[in-house]
């Protein structure tokens, strides 16, 4: 019961943080193999670096046909090839795109001058495993820094050919710099706080370990119910609520215990491996609420499949795969973001995908108690539906 | 001299939601203070029936039962404190031990710590199961899983006893071991209900029985009475000449 979270938080934060860090960090890291026999290859490296979005590896000195392999072998995802031609290319083309305005203008220029190469073609190498609006992203980055040498280029390429290329730069620095910006807005009251590896595997996988009690609480009470045991105490001087209560309330206890045990493994030994550190919420009335209301889903859900199983063997075989299934629509096993839009809808059925909403709210989104009534309302009713019905299945069978 | 009645059933019937027939049909009994009450029957004659509702684990479809402590009825709150309950099923925790078992079930009934520690261990001392007081009950014999679920029913010294088939599948000497107490406990007052099938126990433990048949009792009395009526040697006579030699299920 205490052993398996803490496993499985401290092997699957391992497994999934170089996945989390390639989603969430600022740094994207690439790999860039630049064939350029020109500047203008470095000069899209430079800006690229200079953005401070992409932490840059350099193997120009390989062939272009090794890329794949050291991918792979470099454990990066994304890979960016600059054929030998890109600078011969692009000038080429700021020359035509000159030539063509001189012309337009009536001004005269150095038709000898230009080549006709054509456009150059950059190679954008993605491990297939990266989701395919997370690569259009990374691909519209480059380009946009592509469209500031390109114009930097045609600019110079004009005013040299008017003869005023020392007063190109007052306009390149206009047309680069001066663009519209945008303004990003974190829409929740907690502006700093990033989704990390931590902060979902920590409360993920005690949410599962906390419904895995299933296993050992459905199956004791089937055994007890099989048994006898709790025919045996309708005839002493007891209520069966309490003693249903006492059962309940000991199971939530374990469930708290697990919270704190793998949530200190968060704050403290994950840190200390180079992991990112579990930041608990400020609000803890917020926090408190959120386990508490998690440890009860569980156990009801626990009780519920106790009273249904005709046999120990079927509470726990039902009771496990049922769990995991939950888990993996609601987001324990990979997160719903990255789920299609249909598994993310069937994800909102899933207790497990509430209860982790909880502690979305409190570790991403301020733990604001506006945003927690969604998740309270849902598990709630999750709670009374489990326990309305094992109390009506054992009230069949007279044990109530 | 009259004995004083312990437990009154007056014309009690009862039929489960899911069959077209009466489990029991109007069964009207008088268990007298301190008797040794056997309530005897074929497989489905509704013995078991009739103690579960004696124990109040099901109420009766009609009918009416009282309880009585001398002269005075019990209360409905009250009956639970009265009775114990030894069921025909294993029913504990065979994961504990017979001392956490009794600890467990001896709380039950709001047993003061220190009297329920001298009597869970007089309890084990007497059953045989001080040396297996601390092993988990699932590594126990049939006999000694038997002998636990007996002294989880008289934890709290019920004045009432309610036995279902309490030695059915033991050896011979837990056997001789429960009924040697279950004796010594009715010298000392208790009212003991039991039920088994095995006849020439209950010639030598019962000194009243009831025949019950198809949900209604056959015959009712003194073990000596019912013989000498009925012109039969023993029990197991009268019990095939009442209830037929055929098979029942």
């Amino acid at each position: 019961m205490f052993l398996m979270p803490l496993l499985l938080v401290f092997i699957i934060t391992i497994i999934q943080d170089s996945v989390y860090k390639v989603v969430n960090e600022n740094q994207i890291p690439l790999l860039v193999m630049n064939h350029d026999k020109g500047v203008q290859g470095q000069k899209l490296i430079d800006v690229l670096n200079k953005s401070g979005l992409f932490k840059i590896d350099t193997i120009n000195q390989l062939r272009q046909d090794q890329i794949k392999s050291e991918l792979s072998g470099r454990g990066k995802m994304i890979a960016l090839f600059i054929p030998d031609s890109f600078s011969v290319g692009l000038e080429s083309n700021a020359g035509d795109v000159s030539k063509i305005l001189m012309d337009d203008l009536g001004l005269e220029s150095d038709s000898a001058q230009s080549k006709n190469v054509s456009l150059p073609a950059l190679s954008f190498y993605n491990d297939p495993v990266l989701q395919e609006n997370y690569t259009y992203s990374v691909m519209g980055i480059i380009q946009s820094y592509m469209s500031v040498i390109e114009n930097s280029l045609m600019i110079d390429k004009m005013y040299a050919t008017m003869e005023i290329g020392e007063k190109s730069e007052k306009l390149k620095e206009k047309m680069i710099h001066n663009r519209v910006k945008i303004n990003q807005v974190i829409a929740s009251g907690n502006a700093t706080a990033i989704p990390n590896s931590t902060q979902h595997n920590v409360p993920a996988w005690t949410i599962f370990a906390m419904f895995f009690m299933v296993v050992s609480l459905g199956s004791n009470i089937v055994k007890e119910r099989v048994s006898g045991s709790f025919l045996r105490l309708k005839t002493m001087p007891t209520s069966f609520m309490l003693v249903m209560f006492s059962k309940m309330s000991v199971y939530v206890l374990v469930a708290i215990l697990q919270v704190m045990l793998t949530f200190s493994m968060g704050v403290w030994i994950l840190p200390a491996i180079g992991l990112p550190e579990l930041k608990l919420p400020s609000d803890l009335i917020a926090f408190a609420s959120v386990v508490l209301v998690s440890s009860m889903a569980a156990v009801s859900y626990a009780l519920m499949i106790g009273a249904f199983a005709r046999t120990q063997e079927q509470a726990n075989g039902f009771g496990a795969i049922s769990i995991i299934i939950f888990g993996a629509i609601g987001g324990i096993l990979v997160p719903t973001f990255v789920m299609p839009a249909f598994m993310q809808f069937a994800g909102n059925f899933s207790p497990l995908h509430w209860c982790l909403e909880g502690f979305y709210v409190l570790f991403l989104k301020g733990g604001s108690w506006q945003e927690l009534r969604k998740v309270f309302l849902f598990l709630g009713s999750f709670i009374l539906i489990c326990q309305l019905c094992t109390y009506f299945k054992l009230r069949i069978e007279k044990i109530i | 001299m009259t004995k004083l009645p312990c437990i009154e059933i007056n014309n009690v019937s009862q039929r489960y939601p899911s069959s077209k027939e009466n489990s029991l049909t109007d069964i009207s009994l008088t268990i007298n203070q301190a008797d040794v009450f056997g309530l005897l029957g074929p497989n489905g004659a509704g013995k078991t029936t009739l103690i579960s509702i004696l124990c109040g684990i099901i109420p009766p479809s009609s009918g009416e039962i009282t309880f009585y402590a001398g002269n005075t009825p019990v209360s409905q709150p009250d009956r639970r404190r009265v009775i114990g309950f030894v069921p025909q099923d294993y029913a504990f925790y065979q994961e504990l031990t017979p001392r956490q078992n009794l600890d467990y079930f001896g709380a039950m009934y709001d047993i003061p710590a220190r009297e329920l520690k001298l009597r869970r261990e007089e309890l084990l001392d007497v059953l045989g199961l001080t040396k297996a007081a601390d092993k988990k009950v699932e590594t126990f014999s049939g006999g000694m899983k038997r002998r636990v679920n007996l002294a989880i029913g008289i934890i709290h010294k019920p004045r009432i006893l309610f036995l279902d088939e309490p030695t059915v599948g033991v050896d011979v000497q837990s056997k001789n071991a429960i009924i040697l107490y279950l004796q010594e406990i009715n010298r000392l007052g208790t009212t003991i209900v039991y039920t088994s099938h095995h006849m020439s126990e209950a010639e030598e433990f019962c000194n009243r029985i009831a025949l019950i048949d198809h949900g209604t009792v056959i015959s009712e009395g003194g073990l000596a009475e019912l013989k000498e009526k009925n012109q039969v040697a023993n029990l197991q006579s009268l019990f095939i000449k009442l209830t037929g030699e055929a098979y029942r299920d």
